[in-house]
């Protein structure tokens, strides 16, 4: 092996090391009998059945999932909408509009968050379910326009002319050939606006209302409070087995197809 | 199945999921209590047990910080009936006019709450809020890694826990445990006791590994770390789970903190907030309660019918003669930068 191949490999395992090491531990320790994980004190499986009468993470996941699956759809549509406008339409117009879209971005969680429960408050719109999914489409529609802008860039817009040309209407082009051709960017987009809302927390506190608080909010609650914290390791293996069931499935959708 | 059969199925799925719409819980059928407090933090049976007394629904949400819940109600955050602040927190909802007064009418297990307990949180006289846990910041050591141990502040300077020691990543947690070992008062607005304080946590900070709040529980478990300043309800879990681990209660006087109940302005149920207050001080219930959440309520008649693991716990048990020394952390008010200062001095030195 040559000394620059050694080096990028060592650097790559190094990288999926820091990675993955976390994960590991922590589905390792959901079958931990200690509660702190000092220690490995036999295998259990006490805290899947804990989990299993966990009426509140129970609940509050439930939610989390809700909101996760009503805000992807929206935001992709919007991000997706959004990214086109970006692409195809340049003036000054758009420079602002971009810059509103990128603003989330960059803009600290903590003050988006303050910022939104203040107006919602302010507007009577209220705290709630509706408020979370709001804010969710909100900041979930920047990650979608950016992700789907890069893919646009590199689009070949000469077939969308061809199809024109061979007579298509613009409905049959978007739907016959820019739908298809941008799908896996889209996928992306939405994967990334659904993984997004599951995880956050600093803007769902702020917004969410009497009887929604979310997953993310549990537990960072339960991490000063709760004597059944390693209810989350086992929690978190099973999301992590679904995740990867996901990301399998939305790979196998998206592959190429195989040519005779 | 083909990619096409697998979509439409789940379009299918999706369709019947979303047709599953669960009834807003504020909106009609019996009444429902919104409480806002920490997580796991009280027994689920004896809130389905309340639930099913007053033949109503009550709906717990969390929070993760007495600041961030604050700021989200001062914002006007509304619908929560009850909320559990710790103590400091309880003045400034008090002065910033979030709280309602408690009616003792309605509330006649108010009795059972232990005077000296009392005597020492904010609101003595309970007119705006009820003591609901307590908690006290001690000191948890390795028995394999520290002989003979002394229930005092100095055991953080002796040579076997050198190195391995951590100390509470808290202002007034630290530089209170310092100023309770020279023997002045956690509130102290002196600048000369503040300063020997600091210097005392700087000589203690030799043999600290860092400062932390979370990870220290793990780290006395697993014998990482040999002397831990914690938070008794932490610790409570590691002693009961682990033989290991024994607990010290400085004579010099510790920090107590306390959460209590409050009843908001802007709650919609205020005759439910308030039986529900009465219901656990119910000396079975808070009895039973306790002991699920392993931190000590302030309820007297209770007290005498807890198991006695629970009640000689040394996590839970402070002896008598530092009860007396016990303090807890009040508002600073406008000395607030002497103290950030002094801290400011322990986190560079």
């Amino acid at each position: 092996m040559t000394p620059r191949r050694t080096f990028s490999g060592t650097v790559t395992a190094l990288v999926l090391l820091f990675f993955h090491a976390p994960l590991i531990v922590l589905v390792a320790n959901s079958f931990n009998a200690s509660r702190f994980g000092g220690t490995w004190e036999g295998f259990t499986l006490h805290w899947y059945t804990d989990l299993a009468a966990n009426r509140e993470v129970l609940e509050a996941f439930g939610r989390t999932l809700k909101i996760a699956l009503l805000a992807t759809p929206a935001a992709t549509l919007l991000g997706t909408l959004a990214a086109f406008a970006l692409h195809r339409h340049h003036s000054r117009l758009q420079s602002a509009h971009l810059v509103c879209v990128q603003l989330p971005l960059v803009l600290p969680e903590i003050l988006m968050g303050f910022s939104l429960l203040l107006f919602f408050i302010a507007t009577g719109w209220g705290l709630g379910i509706t408020a979370i999914w709001a804010a969710h489409v909100t900041f979930c529609i920047s990650f979608v326009a950016m992700i789907i802008l890069a893919r646009l860039q590199d689009f070949d817009f000469t077939l969308v002319d061809a199809a024109r040309d061979l007579g298509a209407s613009a409905w049959q082009v978007a739907w016959r050939v820019l739908l298809p051709l941008l799908w896996p960017g889209i996928l992306a987009g939405a994967l990334m606006a659904f993984t997004l809302s599951i995880d956050d927390f600093v803007i769902t506190f702020f917004v969410s209302g009497p009887g929604t608080t979310t997953l993310p909010v549990q537990i960072y609650s339960m991490m000063k409070t709760s004597r059944s914290l390693p209810v989350i390791n086992a929690l978190s293996a099973l999301l992590l087995f679904g995740t990867i069931l996901l990301v399998a499935t939305s790979q196998w959708l998206t592959r190429p197809p195989r040519r005779p | 199945m083909n990619k096409r059969k697998f979509l439409r199925s789940l379009a299918a799925t999706t369709a019947i999921a979303s047709c599953d719409r669960h009834a807003d819980p504020a909106r009609s059928g019996p009444a429902t209590l919104q409480i806002y407090m920490w997580a796991d933090y009280i027994k689920p049976a004896l809130v389905q047990q309340f639930e099913l007394q007053n033949k109503c629904r009550v709906v717990i949400d969390t929070f993760d910080s007495n600041e961030a819940m604050y700021a989200k109600l001062k914002a006007g955050a509304t619908g929560f009936d009850i909320a559990l602040p710790s103590s400091y927190m309880v003045k400034l909802m008090k002065e910033q006019d979030l709280l309602s007064q408690i009616d003792r009418v309605m509330v006649p297990n108010l009795v059972n709450i232990s005077a000296d307990v009392a005597s020492k949180v904010h609101d003595k006289m309970m007119t705006h809020s009820v003591p609901y846990a307590v908690g006290h910041t001690v000191l948890a050591y390795r028995k394999d890694k520290l002989p003979k141990p002394e229930p005092t502040w100095a055991t953080l300077e002796r040579p076997e826990v050198k190195g391995r020691c951590t100390l509470l990543n808290d202002m007034r947690e630290t530089l209170g445990a310092a100023l309770k070992h020279l023997g002045h008062s956690i509130n102290t607005r002196d600048d000369q006791h503040l300063a020997a304080a600091r210097d005392l946590v700087l000589r203690w900070k030799k043999s600290t590994v860092k400062f932390d709040n979370e990870a220290y529980k793990t780290g006395i478990d697993s014998g990482e770390f040999s002397l831990v300043h914690g938070y008794s309800g932490d610790l409570f879990q590691v002693v009961s789970d682990n033989d290991k681990v024994g607990i010290l209660v400085p004579q010099e006087g510790i920090v107590m903190s306390c959460d209590e109940f409050v009843i908001l302005r802007q709650g919609q149920n205020p005759l439910l907030a308030h039986q529900f207050i009465n219901f656990m001080l119910e000396a079975n219930i808070s009895a039973e309660n306790m002991q699920e959440i392993g931190y000590l309520s302030p309820n007297k008649p209770a007290l005498d019918l807890v198991s006695r693991d629970f009640f000689d716990h040394p996590a839970i048990r402070i002896p008598d003669e530092v009860k007396a020394k016990v303090e807890v952390i009040e508002d600073l008010g406008p000395d607030l930068p002497k103290w950030t200062k002094a801290w400011d001095e322990v986190k560079a030195g």
